[in-house]
């Protein structure tokens, strides 16, 4: 329920927001004025989203973190003062983030995600999770799926990254498409003759709908069907590191750690072995080599790579029906992919949060938007 | 900072906190450039911008805030930077990087270069000192929702100028003058008419004014009688005398000083340009077999007839002639209180500039049957205005980073060039990595001895000419010197002030300067050695003054969906790194960069998307 919006710019915004208005739109740009947003977690991921969100111009962000600012914080992202040690993080990181743009909202909240009651997540038209847990991931995109509140959710691990989203079981949009005029009659031959060009005044809107799976339909997903099993070739191995990262966090509490490499590799090792065997596949799936030098060589990058820039890939509803059913079905939207020549094994990590702006921006819980079904990815490259 | 377990990770650590980087530009990609390089550990850090913080870039360049509109860009990035990370060493240059006090030895102080531009001219030129200071180049470029990363290292992969890059495109003088079927024709008709000429290279435009200030030949907005297309003849010439107006001899009397002559009486030059005129374009029957024909207004009736009903973007024709007449008597005060002799320039963000440029070109639309324009979209194109936002800029300046971190590991063979695509491809991939090609053997810049075919009539082409449009502008030297091969030595051009500027008006003939002809061209600053092969040709194209040989013809890179598909290509194999079967399917993806930079882009708010400008 994006709040009524103003249907007049204001001078200072229509100045401010001119570059961006130019680019999708004075429709995008007032739906942005109209929306409220909860992000949670505000390591450099959430900073990064943060940043994004404000710059774009929504109408209320609020920074949820029960977190305290380490010596770590302050490297990891650029909106907490080096003196804030000790604070709150989300506090600490309020007041850059309101500077970066005056016109939005911007609120900080320092309790526990785990502790706020169903009806505060009602509040806002898009939640953004980072840091959290599995459950309580589950809980909040089934939550916000029955309201048809927005859910993204992703998370930095060194140079390994994801990101998921979920707009809804119907979630309707429009794709403008120009409308190829052909040249009159008379000058089809000779110098004059113009070529089939593009009237700027002709396009179609093609209204189209895409329909996302749960995160926890996502994560679920039996690998013992028949169908599942075929469409294992194709699911990139990052799905089954980002079970078992999840598993650790839920097990351990925190994230593995480059301080205790040798537990703590060993513990993922033996996470994956559980987590390939209860889904019934084979544990070299997941070989050794995989999570060693990740762990060796990624995660001690933690703290300076999570404010690397990356971009989460926008699987656009270009996809065909059949397509988008099958990988619903399997992985949801759910993806991971994996190239290997940056650097052999390490993964890059990637904030998603321009990701999150980008799929902000072209969605609205109304139709006739442009939109971008949204999918997690996190991409190496 | 980086914990550290393993050699390799110790000495990347060591080298990220100790050598010195450049970043060119601290702008949209500077800015979140410097967060992430300060946010990594880079500890030495130089970066230079020329200009200064406006509010249109505010949604993006987030180390700037409202109250730093006007500041050196440079300047306050530093600052804002050191906020988040007090100990970074930060020196910050509010300056031009072509300025030759940043030589070849202040390059070479730099383990890394970083560019974050956004003009062809300083990519140009950086590319040349780099090569010059042999230290690698990360090139880079965004618009929109695109975007583009590579690496540059002489010797082992193309520089910035191996692959021939489109030529900023523009329009033959007839097309303007006589026949225009695009908006964009009427609006560089509008910007003449203003006389603007505007440097797509340089963010410091630099503006002539035609009605409101200085002449220009190359501008001039009125019928162009010789257009050969209209091979009028003789018994016409009667005709036309009457047709033309009746306050000024098009062919006698300029613009400008006709335009005075009336004292920039708005009614007396919305009649000389939007009826009269047009009602002489009429006469030249011949242009108009093909096309529509335009239809010259009238002033009173349109006055008369004026509907009173406003479109809340498009005014209507009225609603334009009166933009026209109130932007003509703002300038005209505005001329008129600089004083005798004085010129205006235009500004895109000077609203009655803005106005003037908006009403002209709109009412010229109207007469040739094009859909008028709202004023927002002539911003678009008249002020050449990049659409942008943050996020793109993020994430290339993260891949900056991390080729930057493949370079300093000394991994140079994986680097690659990397785009950021609007829309995944078939791979379901939005970054699509490709290998970096070897240099490219005739490169006329960095092949061991450049050399380059120039076509021009020597009898036509003037040495200010040659310095100015071919040597500085096409051949991209800042400072240059010129010499002719004659075993003499002739100096044809010199780099110091005033020392050839006696040969600025003379032609390439007087020199003795004929077809086979040798000219040797230096940029000291850039050391940079260019052989120009003269090739004496009688005619060239219309409005065309030289060709390089060798070049591809004038074209306009391949639209939107077509990269698409060509990246699929790239990306044909499952594992990237594999080079792509189709050559040609490497080239397109790069021309992106050049297309960033070069190209005019022109804003669609109907299609929501920009395209090139035809």
């Amino acid at each position: 329920m994006i709040e009524k919006e103003d249907p007049v710019i204001s001078e200072e915004e229509a100045a401010q927001y001119d570059r961006q208005i130019r680019l999708w739109g004075l429709d995008a740009q007032k739906r942005l004025r109209g929306s409220r947003v909860l992000l949670a977690g505000l390591g450099g991921l959430g900073a990064e989203v943060a940043k994004n969100l404000i710059l774009a111009g929504v109408k209320g962000l609020t920074l949820l973190d029960h977190e305290q600012v380490s010596e770590e914080s302050c490297r990891a992202q650029f909106l907490v003062p080096v003196t804030a040690q000790g604070q709150n993080r989300a506090k600490a990181s309020l007041e850059r983030a309101q500077n970066l743009n005056p016109m939005v909202e911007v609120h900080a909240d320092p309790d526990r995600i785990e502790d706020k009651p169903d009806d505060f997540f009602l509040q806002f038209d898009a939640v953004c999770l980072t840091g959290c847990s599995r459950d309580l991931m589950i809980r909040v995109d089934q939550l916000c799926s029955k309201h048809k509140i927005k859910v993204f959710c992703g998370d930095v691990y060194g140079y390994y990254g994801y990101m998921f989203c979920n707009l809804g079981q119907a979630h309707n949009y429009v794709e403008e498409k120009p409308k190829v005029v052909k040249p009159s009659g008379e000058s089809n031959d000779g110098p004059e003759a113009k070529k089939a060009k593009v009237d700027p005044n002709e396009t179609t809107m093609v209204k189209k709908t895409a329909s996302f799976c749960t995160l926890k339909e996502a994560l679920e997903v039996d690998w013992t069907s028949e169908k599942a099993k075929a469409g294992l070739k194709r699911t990139p191995v990052d799905y089954f590191l980002l079970q078992v990262l999840l598993k650790f966090r839920t097990d351990k509490g925190r994230d593995p750690d480059p301080q205790s490499f040798p537990e703590d590799s060993q513990l993922l090792r033996q996470i994956r072995d559980d987590v390939l065997e209860s889904l019934s596949l084979n544990s070299d799936l997941l070989s050794d080599d995989f999570i060693r030098p990740s762990l060796r060589e990624t995660l001690l990058t933690a703290t300076s790579s999570s404010s690397t820039v990356v971009k989460a890939m926008a699987w656009w509803t270009t996809l065909d029906q059949t397509e988008r059913v099958r990988l619903r079905r399997f992985t949801g939207k759910l993806q991971f992919v994996l190239s290997d020549y940056l650097w052999q094994r390490l993964f890059c990590s990637f904030s998603f949060f321009s990701f999150f702006f980008y799929s902000w921006i072209h969605f609205a819980p109304k139709s006739d938007t442009r939109t971008a079904g949204c999918f997690l990815v996190f991409y190496i490259c | 900072m980086v914990q550290l377990v393993g050699s390799l990770r110790k000495e990347l650590a060591d080298s990220i906190s100790t050598c010195k980087i450049l970043v060119v530009g601290a702008g949209g990609i500077g800015c979140e450039l410097l967060k992430n390089l300060v946010l990594t550990g880079f500890k030495n850090i130089e970066v230079i911008d020329l200009d200064t913080i406006d509010v249109s870039n505010l949604n993006r360049q987030f180390l700037f805030q409202k109250k730093h509109v006007g500041k050196s860009k440079a300047q306050v990035a530093k600052e804002s930077a050191l906020q988040f990370c007090p100990s970074a060493n930060i020196t910050a240059y509010h300056d031009s990087i072509m300025n030759p006090d940043y030589n070849v030895e202040f390059f070479r102080k730099f383990m890394l270069v970083m560019n974050a531009l956004d003009n062809r001219a300083a990519r140009n030129h950086v590319n040349r000192m780099c090569l010059a200071a042999d230290i690698p180049l990360i090139e880079s470029g965004t618009a929109g929702y695109l975007g583009q990363v590579t690496v540059i290292k002489k010797g082992m992969t193309e520089c910035y100028e191996c692959q021939p890059k489109p030529a900023q495109k523009t329009f033959p003088g007839c097309t303007i003058r006589n026949t225009p079927s695009e908006p964009i024709h009427c609006i560089v008709w509008a910007k003449y008419l203003f006389n603007t000429k505007s440097q797509q290279q340089s963010p410091i435009r630099c503006f002539i004014l035609q009605l409101f200030g200085e002449e220009d030949a190359d501008q001039e907005v009125s019928p162009d009688t010789a257009d050969p297309e209209a091979a009028w003849n003789p018994e016409e010439t009667a005709a036309r005398a009457t047709a033309s107006d009746k306050d000024g001899d098009i062919k006698r009397v300029s613009t400008k000083e006709w335009a005075r002559s009336t004292g920039y009486d708005p009614v007396k030059l919305f009649n000389k340009l939007f009826k009269d005129d047009i009602m002489y374009l009429l006469t030249m029957d011949k242009l108009w077999k093909k096309r529509k024909a335009p239809t010259p207004l009238d002033w009173h009736q349109l006055e008369n007839s004026a509907s009173g009903l406003k479109d809340q973007q498009v005014l209507d024709v009225w609603g334009y002639c009166q933009l026209f007449q109130h932007s003509v008597e703002t300038l005209r005060s505005q001329l008129q209180e600089k004083g005798e002799g004085a010129e205006l320039v235009w500004d895109k963000d000077d609203p009655p500039a803005m106005d003037f440029v908006t009403a002209a070109a709109n009412l010229r639309m109207h007469i040739f049957s094009m859909s008028m324009k709202s004023r927002f979209d002539v911003k678009s194109m008249a002020g050449n205005i990049i659409p942008a936002i943050a996020t793109t800029n993020a994430v290339i300046a993260g891949l900056i980073v991390l080729e930057g971190l493949k370079i300093l590991s000394g991994e140079l063979e994986s680097c690659r060039t990397i785009f950021l695509n609007k829309c995944p491809n078939l791979r379901k991939k939005l970054l699509v990595p490709c290998v970096l090609d070897p240099p490219s053997a005739n490169c006329y810049v960095c092949a061991s001895k450049p050399e380059v075919t120039v076509k021009l009539n020597v009898h036509k082409t003037m040495v200010l000419t040659l310095q100015d449009k071919i040597v500085k502008e096409r051949f991209g030297m800042v400072a240059p010197d010129v010499q002719i091969e004659d075993g003499k030595g002739t100096i044809l051009i010199s780099s110091e002030e005033g020392e050839t500027e006696a040969n600025n008006s003379k032609f390439l003939s007087d020199f003795g300067i004929r077809n086979g002809s040798r000219l040797q061209a230096d940029d000291f600053l850039q050391d940079y050695t260019l052989l120009i092969n003269v090739l004496h040709v009688e005619d060239l194209e219309r409005d065309v003054e030289f060709e390089v040989v060798g070049e591809a013809p004038d074209k306009a890179p391949p639209p939107q969906t077509n990269q698409e598909e060509v990246n699929s290509i790239t990306n044909g194999n499952k594992d990237s790194a594999q080079p792509s079967t189709s050559s040609k399917a490497f080239k397109e993806p790069s021309n992106l960069l050049n297309d960033l930079n070069g190209l005019q882009y022109v804003w669609d708010v109907q299609l929501n998307q920009f395209y090139v400008n035809y």
